[in-house]
């Protein structure tokens, strides 16, 4: 079935092909018929919000395809990005198991498939699934290494500098890049993002860009940026 | 570190009111089975950020200090842990190496229990894996808080000032 965002919708997650490769997902069969009985499969446009900060939860979102931004956000607006959560992700978890409101506030990025299910449904599911009630402990415990991450980040980091060095080494690490000597990093966020990412004005994030490139650390190709020289950006990542 | 006398998770008087503890008998009697008691000095160093987790360590009584440290040595501390606290959950869940250094706030009397040992006690027992998760559910919480008061300068709590 093809959505008006131009998804194609996997209907059942019996029959999904990328299961196997998701901590979540991947549960014995049994499990599976009963998450599919209790599921809402949903497809949203770019730029919808599926909860936010401080929301009483409803639910958990399963990510099936697309991007979502988690973001939490000041009184007085200003916006910091959490992570760019990728498809296979539980969105809402610790919230829904909790029954406190959402941490976060999640909006997507892309036209994104959603597996909506309802926060009492959700617990009744892992009460009688231990296997889920594992992979549930997995990805709280991969969220929390996440968000120690991030504590890190912005609370340790001396410079915008040295944070938007981190983040491009971080980004540089994924998709079998790492081990390249001049690693790509695919730019899919705008300045704007970056900054709320690593806690800086958006006008911060285009000096430094700039400046890297002037002293060729890295080169920007299109929306590619290549990493010429690895050395040079860890050097600012780790302020020395 | 000196091994504490064994005494029973089931003769614990405090553990109705701790997430962990609060089992069904034949479930605490295997955490019992498992578990080694230690007693340490405040400023024990439980386990430090970058170490392989080697398992948990349930903090029966006293206070630890969670803390990240930079690349040049600064500390920021995450969360002081209270007694009931299970330290080093989450790293000893996913394998890898302790997100957070846990320093002794007080002379305390900790159970740890084995990374081998806990996924297969979870494994076997759908109760204490629903703890672990509420655990997990917590300290997450208490990991955004965290970061939202040093990434935006405030907490979500709204502070109770005076008029």
């Amino acid at each position: 079935m093809l959505s008006p965002y131009g998804l194609d919708i996997i209907e059942s997650c019996l029959t999904c092909k990328m299961r196997s490769d998701r901590i979540f997902c991947d549960l014995p069969t049994a499990a599976l018929q009963s998450f599919e009985a209790i599921k809402y499969a949903t497809a949203y446009p770019k730029g919808a919000v599926l909860f936010v900060e401080g929301q009483a939860p409803r639910g958990i979102f399963v990510l099936c395809k697309g991007r979502v931004k988690l973001s939490i956000c000041s009184t007085d607006g200003k916006t910091l990005i959490l992570k760019i959560a990728e498809p296979g992700e539980v969105l809402g978890l610790s919230a829904t198991v909790s029954g406190k409101p959402y941490e976060l506030t999640a909006e997507t990025i892309d036209p994104c498939q959603v597996n909506f299910v309802k926060r009492e449904d959700f617990l009744r599911f892992l009460k009688d699934n231990s296997e889920a009630c594992f992979k549930v402990a997995e990805q709280l415990s991969e969220k929390y290494n996440n968000a120690c991450h991030e504590v890190r980040s912005l609370g340790l980091s001396h410079s915008a500098s040295e944070k938007l060095a981190k983040l491009l080494l971080e980004w540089s690490s994924k998709n079998g890049e790492a081990s390249k000597q001049e690693p790509r990093v695919k730019l899919a966020l705008t300045h704007e993002e970056i900054a709320q990412m690593i806690g800086t004005s958006r006008e911060t994030v285009t000096r430094l860009f700039a400046d890297l490139k002037k002293r060729q650390i890295v080169q920007a190709k299109g929306s590619t940026l290549v990493i010429r020289n690895k050395i040079a950006l860890k050097a600012l990542a780790t302020n020395s | 570190m000196e091994s504490a006398t064994q005494q029973s998770c089931l003769d614990c008087a405090l553990r109705p009111d701790r997430i962990f503890c609060d089992l069904p008998a034949s479930i605490l009697a295997a955490l019992d089975a498992m578990k080694s008691k230690i007693v340490c000095p405040r400023g024990t160093v439980l386990f430090r950020e970058g170490q392989p987790a080697k398992g948990v360590f349930v903090l029966c009584e006293g206070r630890a200090r969670l803390s990240v440290c930079s690349e040049s040595g600064k500390h920021l501390t995450l969360h002081i842990a209270a007694p009931g606290e299970v330290l080093g959950l989450s790293a000893a869940l996913s394998g890898g190496p302790y997100e957070v250094s846990a320093e002794l706030l007080d002379n305390a009397q900790v159970a740890m229990v084995k990374r081998k040992d806990l996924l297969a006690f979870l494994r076997e027992h759908r109760e204490a894996c629903l703890h672990v998760v509420d655990l997990l559910s917590q300290d997450l919480h208490i990991a955004y808080d965290r970061v939202r008061s040093v990434g935006l300068g405030r907490t979500r709590r709204p502070r109770t000032g005076s008029v």
